[in-house]
């Protein structure tokens, strides 16, 4: 009988202490975005696995992160990083390796594949324009973009050389597979920011940040803005005069990573497997129109058909699209953009 | 000469009162002096845990350095200019002013200062955008045909920058006016000085003082805004500030983020000199006309 008083005591005791659920804490970039995941990927996931998860939210994710992982006081378990950055933060060692005992490695496509930042979402950096400007009658390419005794307009660009330079590129006639290896070219580098500066005194704001972008596409400020196709879509959806095209878009992903020395790594591993089912990243489509990198997310239904053509990574979407690489970014992103201040301050 | 024992009872009594800043001198120690230690110790250290130059290297050797230092200073200079133009005559009239009517119009101008600086700015973006109030009002009454670009560019930002500005700089103009006596302007009145002569050989030299501490304000302010820039400037307007943050947070380039800041603490402290030698120049001129 001695085992029924102490399982009884071991009940009383557990009864009478607050349950220790296991914390984990996740960082995002907040906004409509950090919500969308929130209410479609982990708040879920926490539930299933009965963690008690904590958010924070940050713009700049990379920073924070080594800022964290330097001085040695990490606080966050997961972090949503953007694919390049996810890769530089790899290689100055500032992630954990993923445990693909926890996480299915047949979820990620060959092609997107990190040992370190798991791609969960993708999106678009797309061509979205002022309907009221050009009506029926928008550019459809990037050569027309750069057209400006065509399409009069003002413009505005991301202030960063991140996929700004691959959209340059295009609008000279490179074809989206060349796009890495002319870039990897040093006069391909210059042959990009060439037709940057070339489009400069039409450019009427470099802006800073995805929700800039969209205000500037909703107010009119510009004409023409390129800009994430999930920014162009929530302008469009809330009546605003403007629309886009997947035309020529350049494509990324977003992912998760565990900082390297997070307190609840094994957790996190289980988070981040849990959060990233077909049936939530589809459901994150609900919220935002970044799509899932995992095929299965596709399938089943799981995403309403007219919803899918609001996706970068639609099928019908894909044929002129160039996939970011993170890697050629990792190797030459401090001189590209270098390169791209330089002209900036020109 | 004085007594010795005097002299001993004066030499504690300064020692007492020296010992009284120490809670304050340990405060800024702790909060300003080891962070800027431990930037120029940043500063030497490479992205591999090394000691060397190569930052300062790097960093002063690149013409997107030299741009954003020109940048940083034409918004400083041209903040203190408007703010100089405006903020002088206003503490004139401010001084002049019967008691009751200068309260209010003070309240007025420190009304801004209550407002938190992003709030500011944004508000400037909605007065100022192609189609915000200012812009549409002047289309509408057919003043101009095209919206006329005043944000997202060096103008918007030097708006913001001298709205944030203004107040501080009129303070002290402001106090130092009004500590002129009336009897000095009344004199120059009775020995048949003009209202132009009067401002020019009374007030101005009386009130210089206030004038540079005014100015030292707006150029240390002003030399970090960081916001007002990055909000109104529209990419285009890229100062020394925004360059820390591009080193920052796309470089992770700590190492060189710190130079900046080493050189953005060089420049405010040799403006600083310049200022306060300028002001003894000028202030011992002034008491000699006084």
């Amino acid at each position: 009988m001695s085992w029924i008083r102490i399982s009884l005591a071991a009940f009383a005791i557990s009864a009478a202490l607050p349950v220790h659920a296991q914390t984990v804490t996740i960082t995002t970039a907040g906004g409509d975005y950090g919500n969308a995941m929130k209410e479609a990927m982990w708040s879920p996931a926490a539930k299933e696995l009965g963690y008690d998860v904590r958010e924070e939210t940050l713009s700049d994710g990379l920073a924070a992160l080594k800022m964290q992982v330097t001085s040695g006081a990490v606080t966050t378990d997961v972090i949503h990083l953007g694919s390049p950055e996810g890769a530089q933060a790899a290689a100055q060692s500032l992630l954990e390796p993923l445990d693909y005992k926890v996480i299915d490695p047949k979820s990620v496509p060959d092609g997107a594949k990190s040992d370190y930042c798991y791609p969960f979402d993708s999106y678009g950096t797309v061509m979205s324009w002022n309907t009221k400007t050009y009506g029926e009658n928008p550019p459809k390419t990037w050569v027309e973009f750069w057209d400006v005794t065509k399409f009069p307009g003002r413009r505005a660009l991301r202030a960063n050389a991140q996929d700004s330079i691959e959209i340059a590129l295009l609008s000279d006639g490179v074809a989206p597979a060349d796009i890495y290896s002319v870039l990897s070219t040093p006069e391909g580098l210059e042959r990009a920011i060439k037709r940057l500066e070339a489009i400069k005194p039409n450019v009427s704001v470099w802006w800073t940040s995805g929700a800039q972008s969209a205000q500037l596409l909703k107010d009119g400020e510009a004409d023409l803005v390129i800009t994430w196709n999930g920014r162009a879509e929530t302008v469009k959806k809330d009546g605003g005069a403007a629309d886009y095209t997947f035309k020529g878009s350049v494509i990324g992903t977003d992912c998760l990573g565990v900082p390297k020395g997070a307190p609840n790594k094994e957790a996190a591993m289980k988070l981040i497997a849990a959060m990233t089912q077909p049936a939530r990243v589809a459901k994150l489509t609900d919220f935002i129109a970044y799509g899932p990198v995992n095929p299965a997310g596709y399938e089943g239904g799981l995403i309403p058909e007219d919803r899918l053509k609001t996706l970068a990574t639609a099928p019908e979407n894909a044929g002129t699209s160039v996939f970011s690489n993170a890697d050629w970014w990792v190797k030459n992103g401090e001189a590209a953009q270098k390169a791209f201040d330089e002209m900036m301050s020109r | 000469m004085a007594d010795p024992a005097l002299a001993a009872d004066a030499r504690r009594e300064r020692r007492f009162f020296l010992s009284l800043s120490l809670p304050a001198l340990f405060i800024v120690g702790l909060a300003a002096i080891l962070p800027i230690l431990w930037i120029i110790r940043q500063s030497f250290l490479t992205t591999g845990g090394e000691y060397s130059l190569g930052n300062y290297d790097k960093v002063l050797s690149s013409g997107l350095t030299w741009s954003a230092l020109v940048t940083t200073l034409e918004l400083s200079f041209g903040t203190l200019a408007i703010c100089t133009l405006l903020g002088t005559p206003l503490a004139l009239a401010l001084a002049s002013a019967r008691p009751r009517v200068a309260n209010l119009l003070m309240a007025f101008v420190m009304l801004p200062l209550w407002t938190s600086i992003l709030v500011r700015t944004y508000g400037w973006l909605v007065l100022l955008r192609r189609d915000g109030l200012i812009n549409a009002a002047l289309t509408d009454s057919g003043l101009t045909a095209e919206p006329l670009p005043l944000v997202y560019n060096f103008t918007g930002t030097l708006i913001g920058m001298v709205h944030y500005m203004l107040p501080l700089f009129l303070l002290p103009v402001y106090a130092a006016m009004r500590d002129i006596d009336a009897n000095l302007i009344r004199a120059a009145a009775s020995m048949g000085a003009t209202l132009g002569q009067t401002i020019r050989t009374v007030i101005l030299p009386l009130s210089a003082g206030g004038i540079f501490s005014g100015s030292i304000i707006v150029f240390i302010y002003t030399l970090g805004f960081f916001i007002t820039p990055a909000v109104l400037g529209g990419g285009k307007v890229n100062p020394l500030s925004t360059r820390i943050e591009r080193t920052l947070s796309t470089f992770q380039d700590w190492g060189s983020a710190s130079v900046l800041g080493i050189l953005l603490l060089v420049v405010m402290a040799l403006i600083g000199v310049m200022f306060l030698a300028a002001r003894r120049l000028l202030t011992r001129n002034g008491a000699a006309h006084a």
